[in-house]
């Protein structure tokens, strides 16, 4: 375990630093489509924690970045609020949702929960659409920028800001005993209950940072496209980002990687229409179908080079009898 | 192997359980002293998981109590029961598959939040002698056989220190040379004082281990007392009729 | 009163082609107990299949229907075989994940590849029969009359097919225990595929009876889609005469609805959220749907 992570390590510093100076030779277009990639890579990595870590499918992820786009956008625009304050109350809103959200999911599974979320983002886009007097509905509502110019290159270093110290958070988390009940709840909900993880908890704590998460990446969305529109919670954007958490559904900054390459991708290949999605759909089931951790860890091995002790050689140690044949079946 | 805590006593009062229209469990009741190891066995379908399930607090009965230490623990989620020193093992064990073996017994150690990494680990690895499996430490747990696993189910269940050790199956499909050593792991556990109770269909192996056999059928406890004595009771050979294993029993 | 009559026999009609759809999906989800997120781009596909079987095979209106049934049957059976069959053993860790993740990609697929080769302009086939149905205060295009009836056909077979044939008896079999049908000689697999290739066949079939009346674009499965998920869930994610019924009904409801709310944009709006409202709170209070069975995880 820990060779594949000083090695990817190595890659990540790299990729990091591509990143940094990407803008200094990259055209306008570029640093564009970057500063946008950031957005996709917040609620990617951010899914990636919920559904990937807490096994939490929830379709309403892309509901949380509106919510936070909007609410900071509302407060700002109609209660006069200064961003230092509103920004902050916005995602500890969101947060307070995520709480709920949460809760109300923890007796659905699978495809119950994806349903379920996905209903609640339904009724949220469809209520923004609805109270056009609020929301400015289809019309969209605009948004002022944060920095003054009109150079896309703050917002870019602004996105990359977030989204690394996006990564140190939930990193940071994981590396905790709570990243480990994570990966147990994961793993068999009820043998981490029986072995004493506090499933309901852990699964509500994950939901509300990356609750938070999604509605930074939404506010930072709102201020640099500068238009909100019902469009951010459409079922199509949802599945954008879950197509890229899963290119990378292992790790995080998988996720954030598997959104930078698809968003580009889609980006070069804009001449081609409709046929990078028919692509994206393609790469989907091809990944699961073949590679179902995702692709990235299949990468970090074979840069590693160590491989996960199999069964094939056992012990040794005469204690243990050899393991082949050894369960046999149960009458 | 460290020992489990002190004053280990438990009795489950007139358990109840239905689902719809079935009863699947119907007034158990069962005492035991610390340091007991019953087997709980019974045909198909009577009822043993069930009541394996209530007492670890992963289904809630619909009536009776739960008495651990003198407390009523029944209400009280699955997790709070692993805490409060009920360990199980699962029919089919259940491992984080994806997760190492060292991962898998830290698991229960941290959720005290007053142990450290280091603690933890430093348990687990004492379990890991226990069971023999040093050399597998940094293994996923998804490469073992599946007696291998049975065992470090049984090592993850002794992490917390249970009060109460509940196996279900422990001997299931498990080759002969395993089994034995799954035998002496329980009866080492058993000297060392540790309540254990077995669920498994392989009466010579239960028997070997126990003292006191608690037969249910449909439901009920029809049988409760000595091995010997219960495996001729002409009830408990009536509930297994056609089973040749209770026939060999009775001579 | 006229007004709310006809809210109401037009909602009946589409509540009629949402029941196909659902019937459909959950067939699908009783037998290989997956939720089929790309169903709705099924649908679209029927439509399509439809209006060019029509267009250039001269196939007449109402046949069109047929073939985009045993189109949509083919295709759900070659997806099932490649795709889905790995679900089964043990290669495929986290099933729940992986179904929701390929039946996504499905309709992120198709969609996209509709977008490109139909264009994204809508398209509408010819009617089955030109001309509208005045009987008294009823007023009824005769499109959707012969839709309605055709979608009452259809369900009709599917409830004979179910409860009366030996198949349809395995597809039950399946659908209650894998393990047991297999004792007793059916081959879980082969019910797999079947019961896929038929739900999807199902969902084209509703999307060639709705292709006349609201027209075709690669988009019209989304909307529709949500519906049969939310209609499922309300119906009973087991039971197929539960979907049908919910169908009709959120078909109805939804007709009415329209008239209830004055403001045409909310009144839109609502009555769609409306729907996914009804879900929400029927999975708060029963987490497995209204009549459905606890979800068993595919053993």
């Amino acid at each position: 375990m820990h060779g594949t992570f000083r090695r990817s390590h190595g890659l990540q510093a790299l990729l990091l630093l591509a990143a940094i100076a990407a803008p200094v030779v990259a055209g306008p277009y570029w640093v564009h489509v970057g500063a946008l990639a950031w957005y996709y890579a917040l609620l990617a990595a951010s899914w990636a924690l919920l559904a990937g870590y807490a096994g939490q499918f929830s379709f309403a992820h892309v509901a949380f970045a509106a919510l936070g786009g909007y609410g900071s956008a509302l407060l700002t625009l109609r209660l006069g609020l200064p961003l230092a304050l509103s920004i902050p109350l916005t995602v500890i809103l969101a947060m307070v949702f995520g709480a709920l959200m949460g809760a109300l999911v923890l007796r659905l599974s699978g495809p119950y929960l994806a349903l379920f979320t996905l209903a609640i983002a339904e009724i949220f886009r469809l209520m923004l659409v609805a109270e056009e007097n609020v929301t400015r509905g289809s019309l969209g509502l605009e948004v002022p920028g944060l920095f003054p110019g009109g150079s896309d290159v703050p917002y870019y270093y602004l996105g990359l800001a977030l989204v690394v110290l996006a990564l140190l958070a939930m990193n940071g988390l994981l590396a905790t005993r709570v990243g480990l009940f994570l990966r147990a709840i994961r793993e068999d909900e009820h043998a981490a209950q029986a072995s004493g993880v506090n499933t309901t908890l852990h699964k509500i704590i994950v939901f509300v940072i990356t609750a938070g998460i999604a509605a930074l990446a939404g506010i930072y969305y709102g201020h640099f496209v500068g238009i909100l529109s019902p469009n951010m919670v459409i079922l199509p954007e949802m599945g954008l980002v879950i197509a890229m958490a899963v290119i990378g559904i292992e790790s995080l900054p998988g996720a954030v990687a598997g959104a930078v390459i698809v968003y580009a991708l889609s980006e070069i290949l804009r001449d081609y229409g409709e046929w990078r999605f028919v692509l994206l759909g393609l790469a989907l089931i091809l990944v699961q179908r073949f590679a179902q951790n995702g692709l990235f860890p299949v990468v970090e091995r074979y840069l590693d080079r160590r491989v996960a002790p199999h069964a094939k050689s056992p012990f040794e140690v005469a204690n243990v009898p050899n393991v082949e044949g050894d369960y046999a079946k149960p009458s | 192997m460290p020992n489990p805590p002190e004053a280990s006593y438990f009795a489950a009062r007139t358990l109840h359980k239905h689902f719809g229209g079935i009863i699947a469990v119907e007034g158990f009741s069962a005492e035991l002293r610390r340091g007991e190891i019953v087997g709980l066995i019974g045909p198909n379908g009577s009822g043993k998981t069930t009541t394996i399930n209530l007492v670890a607090g992963a289904l809630r009965p619909d009536n009776g109590s739960i008495m651990l230490n003198g407390r009523d623990i029944v209400g009280m989620p699955a997790y709070a029961f692993a805490r409060a020193g009920v360990g199980r093992t699962f029919q089919v064990p259940r491992l984080f598959k994806r997760m190492t073996v060292i991962e898998n017994l830290i698991v229960p150690a941290l959720t005290e939040l007053r142990t450290n990494h280091r603690q933890a680990e430093a348990r687990a690895r004492e379990i890991l002698a226990f069971v023999r499996f040093e050399h597998l430490a940094d293994a996923y747990a998804r490469t073992l056989s599946g007696g291998q696993q049975k065992l470090l189910e049984l090592g993850r269940a002794l992490m917390l220190r249970p009060c109460l050790l509940l196996l279900d199956e422990p001997f299931a499909g498990v080759h002969p040379r395993l089994l034995e050593q799954i035998v002496e792991h329980i009866r080492t556990l058993s000297a060392q004082g540790y309540t254990i109770v077995l669920v498994d269909h392989n009466l010579d192996a239960v028997r070997s281990v126990v003292g006191r056999t608690l037969v249910m059928a449909r439901g009920r406890k029809i049988a409760d007392g000595p091995s010997e004595e219960v495996l001729q009771d002409p009830a408990v050979i009536h509930a297994y009729t056609g089973t040749r294993k209770a026939m060999e029993g009775q001579s | 009163m006229t007004y709310f009559s006809l809210l109401t026999v037009n909602g009946l009609v589409i509540g009629l082609i949402y029941a196909l759809m659902a019937a459909g999906l959950t067939l699908v989800f009783s037998v290989l107990k997956v939720v089929n997120f790309g169903h709705g781009s099924l649908y679209m596909m029927g439509g399509y299949a439809s209006y060019y079987a029509i267009g250039l095979l001269g196939v007449p209106p109402i046949a069109g229907v047929i073939v985009a049934m045993v189109a949509l049957f083919l295709f759900g059976v070659v997806f099932e075989r490649l795709v889905l069959a790995p679900m089964y053993s043990d290669k495929v860790e986290r099933k729940d994940e992986y179904a929701i993740i390929v039946t996504f990609g499905l309709t992120i697929l198709l969609t996209n590849l509709g977008l490109v080769v139909f264009g994204p302009f809508s398209k509408s086939p010819p009617a089955f029969l030109q001309g509208t149905l005045i009987a008294g205060p009823l007023i009824l295009p005769y499109d959707r009359l012969i839709a309605a009836v055709i979608a009452v056909v259809i369900l009709s077979g599917l409830s004979w097919f179910l409860a009366r044939t030996s198949l349809g008896q395995a597809l039950d079999a399946v659908s209650q225990s894998r393990d047991s049908a297999a004792v007793i000689g059916i081959n879980p697999k082969r019910m797999y595929t079947i019961a896929f290739g038929l739900g999807s066949a199902l969902a084209g079939g509703a999307g060639a009876l709705i292709a006349p009346i609201f027209a075709l674009s690669p988009n019209m499965g989304e909307l529709p889609g949500v519906q049969a998920f939310i209609i499922i869930v309300l119906g009973g994610m087991g039971s197929v005469g539960g979907s049908i019924i919910g169908g009709i009904l959120l078909g109805i409801v939804q007709g009415l609805g329209v008239g209830f709310l004055p403001d045409p944009n909310r009144a839109l709006a609502y009555t769609q959220a409306f729907g996914a409202l009804l879900l929400v709170i029927v999975l708060l209070l029963r987490p497995t749907g209204l009549f459905g069975r606890a979800h068993m995880r595919l053993e």
